[in-house]
């Protein structure tokens, strides 16, 4: 925190030692760097890249210059001012809110998507000249009121971006930052533990909306000019270079490339003629060589200042709001067809008790597809399911989440760039924390019960200092697992939780599936191949194949079934 | 809000001290003032498309800088030539501004650019540097302390449509320009003269400007509608395009064809077999056949040789713009606003096609009605002394 | 049938075979092997630049395209070996990478050839009566060469052995390699491939557009569209994609103007981005 305080106060004192011009030209690029910072939030952080965040420092820049020019003076622009930069990031927002419908698009399908919108940004300014002035720009915009010098017009740049990096800092350490990064890595986890991913992503989006906005609405009157070339396609081009040479995977990154790539250019395209082919070869370098982007350079020195912060006590996690009581599942003759194949043909299957039901079957019979089904990543074309009584038909996987089924995957699935205590963390808020808790960093601290339990007997969950990707595979099981029990769900899904473990590990997951089960009261639905883990689990099986229900009974019954003993076999001809 | 200059006082104290000295000590302070060189900000594109006119911008720059140097300079000075850049985005170039504006100190800017990085420069300067802005442009700038000497849209639409119409009898006309503000205060002014000589406009439509355009389909409709010509405002590759997709579909043999900024570089790139019936008229073309013409371009072979870069009209309004800056400066005798703005007003200065007048701060000139033949222009007829059309109070 | 909309019609095929053949090359490269290659449109520039180099020597034009598929597949190899294949991995760093490199083959151009505007002569020139409609006859025949090159790529990627592999490498490269296809090789050859077919691109379009360094910036964003608009990894996506933007492009550019068309193209690229991410006829 010192050395933060003290790099602001150096940022603030700076035009006094370098003059007028570089007071001018920096208080130009703070402004970049700002809308910069939302591209290290969308692209570095979140993963998806925008490539048009032109539209929004432009339209921001537009409607600021227009208020200036309309109110000059008056006390109104107080309001008007911010209320610009909002105007971009709920535009934003609201793109995110309808390009993230379905799952996964973070691809170049919405990069693309940002690409068009600004082209057509730049052909509308251009075109309704009556409002922005056309080709020429909107012109006459008069500066902030009171601020006349260059200096001054610095201090406001360089205020609103030390205001927008803390915000955003804020952001970073509060659950909603920490979503974003597994959003990046694992965005299907995310989902599973009942976080909207595509709410969540047109957050990030609306955010980076806002921070172009902010840059754009100080543009108008530091300028005096707003041209269409703001919306159109060089200046997000910039954008994206600027964040990806400064370094996007951390905080200060695209600042960094801001302030340096842009002055460099300044300085260097009045004096080389082929001064660009030296900024094309520093982008190549600074990417193969440099991944983590200049700033990269910086890293060790960081690492020795920043002190580590003192593990602080923890916080009980509030309660779910659950109804009580057993877990009722009812499968009603689903179908489900992908293409030509067809993946479960009329199953139908219920749960009323709680305990632990295993599911078997050779390969391909459809347990996954089973367990995508009640999941709601996989739509059934007929039949229904219900939980609790309640159809969960066509409701979003993150919404069934919430209604109390956890799942663990077969091939460990957490978030390895994130540390242990991270990912254990994001299985706490499953559920539990609300829209504002997200933004609150104290909810990292957050502890539950069934957490103290399992730190109890597994210490290294408690880790915040390692990441999940240094773990062993056994050990990731075993936190996989250990996030699913946290969610509290009353209806477990385990995916062959005993997969690639020693015997000894085996042993414990065992203890902590039947804990679950009889402690918690929880419904478990265990996929396995091992039938000697079967045989000491199961209170009742569940036989699939070819995507319907075989057959179903206690271990001993099964063992029996004449039906299940051919398909095991292989059936008579 | 204007800015407030920085430390003006400071400067007023130095240069009355200067100014003492200069009176106190005869040769001493003449060699002092001769010292102190006449610094020009020069604005041209060294980056991005336009930068296809840096090296004869640059060319001509330097040529009427040596030449007013061997005169003595403007008021006494030798003149110095700063270039920066105007191919970026306009905020970059009006950073340059203001780079050159606090740290060099320029005493006067020249901008060779387009009208957005004008605007961006203007909004910046705020009038505290004179400003002189060369190209051809749109037409009625008045911003304080700014002097324009290009071709404005009167005065390239009326001799184009009174040729066109008077001479070569041509009733209808199709408009086809680029979707920003010079084609479309051009089209104005053509829209009104065609009127004047009794001819009708069938077609008019615009195309976006800076996006990847094809002119298959407009050419077909032009095929279709059959105006007798087509006046195009379009500029840089689309005017390229347009015309060798119109050659290509046989159009030019029966439809003529008048481009507006038609300069050397753009018809090298239409090429000499798409170039047959097509007209242009400027303010300046290489081959013109004006005795000052001549002049000019004998001195830029000398100088430049072999390797000179094409002339053009944007290269010959930058040694033009110079010479407007010592008339001017030295008439002035003073770089005060108000002082240059009456200086300017009846001013009469030597361009690279000949002698013009300043009038509200633009400039009436003669025009040049060219047509193509090959990859050259032929002067067929020149029309003098007209009006810029605008009228800045000083 | 009135002469105005046989020629529209034959604009309309024209705008679709020509971005066809220029995207072609984006195709292959973007659906293969997933690789943003933004100095596509350089490549194209280049095939151009070939053209206008043999023309000027006064060779005939079709010695252009041995010269622009040597020097592209040359480039290509480069870039691959070098910039590329570190960055397999890293999609969005390629798109970095190849930013920097397409900045640097348009300043290789402009130092070796100028910023002027090149004009080449078309090698078939002058137009022909097609339906009563007269039609330059050089835009007909690329239209025909555009319509063989599809063909036969498609044929050969279908049918031959060496296109099955390259469909493996392309589905699942762990796979392929341990079943023994050299991906390495594959993958070099397959971006050797594309550059080669842009450079061939830019040698069909020479004579009719403006030759010079900027050139390539036009092609590389309509090849973006039509490729995610079509749906990528398929010849059948690049043509449906081809087909919808420039057909669109045309038919609106025919009844309004070129304002009104490139609006169309960019409302259209935005609808189906959102409401059909995975394009026309996606890759399952």
């Amino acid at each position: 925190m010192r050395a933060a305080s003290a790099a602001v106060l150096a940022l603030l004192l700076l035009p006094f030692a370098v003059g007028d011009f570089w007071a001018y030209q920096l208080g130009l690029l703070y402004l970049y760097a700002i809308a910069a910072l939302g591209i290290g939030l969308c692209w570095g952080r979140t993963g998806f890249l925008p490539l048009g965040q032109g539209t929004f420092f432009g339209l921001a820049a537009y409607l600021s210059g227009l208020a200036l020019i309309e109110l000059d003076g008056s006390a109104w622009l107080i309001v008007l001012l911010p209320l610009a930069a909002c105007a971009s990031g709920l535009l934003a927002f609201l793109i995110g809110v309808l390009v993230f419908r379905r799952r996964g698009e973070s691809g170049p399908y919405f990069s693309m998507i940002t690409l068009a919108l600004s082209l057509l940004a730049y052909q509308v300014a251009n075109n309704w000249e009556s409002v922005t002035g056309g080709f020429n720009g909107l012109k006459g915009i008069p500066g902030l009121p009171g601020l006349d010098s260059y200096t001054a017009a610095y201090e406001v740049a360089a205020v609103a971006l030390a205001v927008s990096a803390f915000g955003i800092a804020w952001l970073y350490r509060a659950p909603l930052g920490v979503l974003w990064a597994a959003l990046a890595h694992n965005e299907r986890r995310v989902v599973l533990f009942g976080f909207d991913g595509n709410r969540l992503k047109a957050v990030a989006f609306g955010v980076s909306g806002l921070l172009a906005g902010i840059g754009g609405a100080l543009y108008a009157p530091q300028q005096g000019l707003v041209t269409p070339q703001l919306c159109g396609f060089g200046l997000s081009a910039d954008l994206v270079i600027w964040a990806a040479v400064g370094g996007r995977f951390r905080l200060l990154g695209p600042v960094l490339g801001a302030v340096l790539i842009g002055a460099l250019t300044s300085g260097l395209r009045d004096r080389f003629q082929f001064w660009e082919i030296g900024i094309a070869i520093v982008f190549i370098a600074v990417v193969l060589l440099f991944p983590q982007g200049l700033i990269g350079i910086f890293a060790p020195l960081e690492r020795r200042l920043g002190r580590r912060p003192a593990p602080a006590a923890g916080i009980a996690a509030p309660a779910r709001r659950d109804p009580g009581g057993a877990a009722k599942l009812l499968v009603e003759g689903v179908h489900v067809r992908v293409g030509e194949v067809t993946i479960l043909d009329g199953l139908s299957l219920a749960l009323e008790r709680p305990g632990i039901y295993c599911v078997i079957g050779p390969n391909g019979a459809g347990k996954t597809s089973t367990f995508n089904m009640l999941s709601g990543e996989l739509a059934a074309q007929a039949g229904r399911v219900s939980f609790d009584g309640r159809p969960l038909a066509r409701l979003a996987t993150h919404r069934i989440v919430r209604l109390g089924i956890g799942r663990k995957f077969q091939i460990p699935s957490v978030f390895p760039a994130l540390s242990i205590a991270d990912n254990v963390a994001i299985a706490l808020w499953s559920a539990r924390a609300t829209r504002l808790d997200l933004l609150r960093p104290r909810l990292r601290r957050w502890t539950s019960p069934v957490f103290e339990a399992l730190v109890a007997r597994y210490p290294f969950l408690a880790d915040a200092g390692r990441t999940a990707a240094e773990l062993s595979h056994g050990e990731r099981q075993i936190l996989e697992l250990s996030m699913a029990l946290l969610g509290e769900p009353r209806l477990l899904l385990l995916d062959e939780p005993c997969a690639g473990l020693s015997p000894q590990e085996t042993a414990q997951v065992i203890a902590v599936i039947r804990w679950a089960s009889e402690r918690r009261g929880a419904t478990v639905v265990v996929i396995e191949h091992d039938m000697s883990l079967v045989r000491e689990l199961a209170d009742h099986v569940f036989v699939l194949h070819n995507g319907s229900l075989l057959a179903e009974g206690t271990v001993s019954e099964i063992q029996g079934n004449v039906a299940v003993k051919a398909i095991y076999v292989g059936a008579e001809k | 809000m204007t800015q407030v200059p920085f430390v003006p006082a400071r400067r007023r104290i130095l240069s009355a001290a200067a100014g003492t000295a200069v009176l106190g000590t005869g040769w001493v302070g003449s060699a002092l003032a001769q010292a102190k060189e006449f610094k020009v900000g020069f604005f041209i594109a060294l980056s991005g498309p336009a930068s296809l006119f840096g090296p004869t911008q640059r060319a001509c720059a330097d040529l009427a800088a040596e030449k007013i140097n061997k005169a003595g300079g403007i008021m006494g000075r030798q003149v110095k030539l700063i270039f920066a850049d105007a191919g970026g985005p306009p905020a970059e170039t009006a950073k340059s501004a203001v780079r050159l504006m606090l740290e060099d100190k320029v005493d006067l800017f020249i901008g060779s650019h387009d009208s957005a990085t004008r605007e961006a420069n203007i909004a910046t300067i705020k009038g505290k540097t004179p400003y002189i802005y060369s190209p051809v442009y749109e037409g009625g700038e008045c911003s304080p302390n700014v002097f324009c000497l290009g071709e404005t849209p009167p005065q390239q639409a009326q001799p184009a449509i009174e040729f066109l119409a008077k001479e070569k009898k041509l009733k209808t006309f199709h408009l086809i320009g680029d979707d920003y503000v010079w084609p479309r205060k051009v089209n104005e002014q053509v829209k009104k003269f065609v009127a004047e000589y009794g001819g009708k406009v069938v077609g008019e439509e615009y195309v976006p400007f800076g996006a990847p355009n094809k002119f298959e389909e407009a050419v077909t409709r032009i095929k279709a509608a059959k105006p007798d010509a087509v006046i195009a405002t379009l500029v840089g590759a689309d005017n390229v395009n347009f015309n060798r997709t119109f050659a290509g579909f046989g159009l030019d043999k029966t439809i003529a064809r008048l481009s507006l900024l038609l300069e050397e570089n753009t018809l090298m790139g239409v090429g000499a077999e798409n170039s047959a019936n097509l007209y242009s008229c400027m303010g300046y073309f290489a081959n013109n056949p004006s005795d000052a013409a001549k002049a000019f371009k004998a001195e830029y072979m000398a100088k430049y040789g072999e390797k000179a870069p094409q002339l053009a009209t944007i290269g010959a309004d930058c040694y033009s713009a110079l010479n407007l800056a010592k008339a001017l400066f030295d008439k002035a005798g003073a770089a005060d606003a108000k002082k240059l703005a009456a200086a300017s007003e009846g001013l009469v200065f030597a361009t690279a096609s000949g002698r013009v007048t300043m009038r509200g701060r633009q400039v009436d000139k003669d025009m040049y009605l060219a047509q193509c033949k090959g990859t050259e222009f032929e002067v067929i007829k020149t029309l003098k002394a007209i009006k810029s059309g605008t009228a800045c109070r000083a | 049938m009135e002469p105005v909309l046989v020629a529209q019609a034959l604009n309309a095929l024209y705008g679709i075979a020509s971005l066809a053949i220029l995207a072609l090359g984006l195709a292959v490269v973007l659906g293969l092997l997933g690789v943003l290659n933004l100095a596509h449109g350089e490549l194209v520039m280049i095939g151009a630049y070939c053209a206008y180099v043999v023309q000027a020597q006064g060779w005939p034009y079709l010695y252009a395209v041995p010269l622009a598929l040597v020097v592209c597949g040359v480039l290509g190899y480069v870039v691959e070996r070098w910039l590329v294949r570190p960055l397999y991995q890293r999609p969005f760093d390629t798109l970095v990478v190849t930013w920097g490199l397409s900045l640097l083959l348009r300043k290789c151009a402009e130092a070796m050839f100028g910023l002027g505007y090149k004009s080449l002569t078309e090698p078939i020139g002058g137009t022909v009566e097609v339906l009563g409609a007269t039609y330059p006859r050089y835009r007909l025949m690329l239209i025909v060469v555009s319509v063989l090159v599809l063909g036969a790529l498609v044929l050969w990627y279908g049918r031959s052995r060496t296109g099955t592999r390259i469909k493996a490498m392309a589905g699942n490269p762990e796979l392929a390699r341990a079943l023994g296809i050299p991906v390495r090789r594959y993958a070099s050859a397959t971006f050797v491939v594309g550059t080669c077919l842009a450079g061939l691109a830019g040698v069909m379009i020479a004579p009719l557009a403006p030759v010079q360094p900027f050139m390539g910036l036009d092609h590389i964003l309509m090849s973006f569209f039509v490729l995610v608009v079509g749906g990528l990894g398929s010849v059948g996506g690049l043509l449906t994609g081809s087909a919808v933007i420039g057909g669109s492009n045309s038919i609106v550019s025919a009844l309004s103007d070129g304002t009104g068309g490139y609006f169309c193209v960019l409302l259209l690229a935005i609808v189906f981005l959102w409401l059909r991410p995975r394009g026309i006829h996606a890759r399952s």
